[in-house]
């Protein structure tokens, strides 16, 4: 539960539209995949150049689900 | 953001109380006054007591200290947030447990994490110059010596051999460690090649 709150606390930091940011958790038998939605016009500002922003989001998410015994996938989604 | 309300006879001896129990002074608080102060009917009956509400002021400081600390808060962690200014750029300390979670393999986590703080620190405050240096019980300083005595080390390589030494990618701080501990060495020179992130430093004969 946390990690989905930190993957929006992040996000809504990073936009012009934070009311438009939603994370859905999605989780299979060996996934956990944490979906982040933005307004059209955020993209950019959670993906960053190169991805950089976006890398930097999952390094800290990935960080954060060391004590989960799944995978944590973040996926940005339009 | 903290916030508080106080009583007392007069406004500026409620707003007291209130800044006594924020632990701050008058320039960094915003006050609302709730309720003016009235000696009532021959100073007795019905008489009011002046009522404030004293809330802390959003600076860039504090606005960043309670982002910081609700991240590490979600991530699971115990810890304390210590911020300061220093030179325009923004320093904030992390001490606590299970530290070494926040710091990850060669700093990788505490490098996402600062990267991300100073694009927010930006995008919220486009009129702070300086950036935010984020970190956890003296990592940083004890990784300053480590790569320090790393450029020692592969000098005198390069002098040996005669040939260039090429580096792992690193941070533009830590690139520019290497670049200071060799910048007056008399028999090697240091560039740097690549692109972000994976830019690299190049230790070379002179």
């Amino acid at each position: 539960m946390a990690m989905k709150e930190l993957v929006e606390i992040i996000a809504k930091a990073l936009v012009d539209h934070p009311d438009e940011v939603r994370v859905e958790r999605i989780e299979d038998e060996r996934v956990i995949t944490l979906e982040l939605h933005v307004a059209s016009e955020d993209m950019g500002k959670v993906i960053g150049k190169r991805g950089r922003i976006a890398k930097a989001i999952r390094t800290v998410v990935n960080a954060a689900s060391s004590a989960e015994k799944k995978r944590v996938l973040v996926e940005i989604v339009q | 953001m903290r916030v508080v309300e106080a009583c007392g006879k007069t406004v500026e001896e409620a707003t007291e109380k209130a800044l006594e129990q924020l632990n701050l002074p008058i320039e960094r608080v915003q006050i609302e006054i709730l309720e003016e102060p009235s000696s009532g009917l021959f100073g007795l009956i019905g008489a009011k007591q002046a009522r404030v509400r004293v809330s802390e002021k959003i600076t860039p400081e504090s606005y960043m200290h309670d982002f910081l600390e609700e991240i590490i808060g979600k991530m699971g962690l115990v810890a304390e947030v210590e911020t300061y200014m220093e030179d325009k750029n923004l320093l904030m300390n992390v001490s606590g447990q299970k530290m070494g979670m926040l710091i990850g393999k060669r700093g990788q986590t505490l490098n996402a994490l600062q990267y991300l703080l100073n694009v927010i620190y930006h995008k919220k405050f486009p009129e702070q110059e300086g950036r935010i240096i984020l970190d956890v019980e003296d990592y940083r300083q004890k990784r300053e010596e480590t790569l320090r005595m790393l450029a020692e080390n592969l000098a005198k390589k390069v002098v040996r051999m005669h040939r260039e030494v090429v580096l792992e990618p690193m941070t533009p701080q830590e690139r520019r460690i290497i670049h200071t501990a060799l910048q007056e060495h008399e028999a090697v020179r240091t560039y740097s090649e690549g692109e972000e992130p994976y830019r690299k430093v190049v230790i070379a004969p002179r």
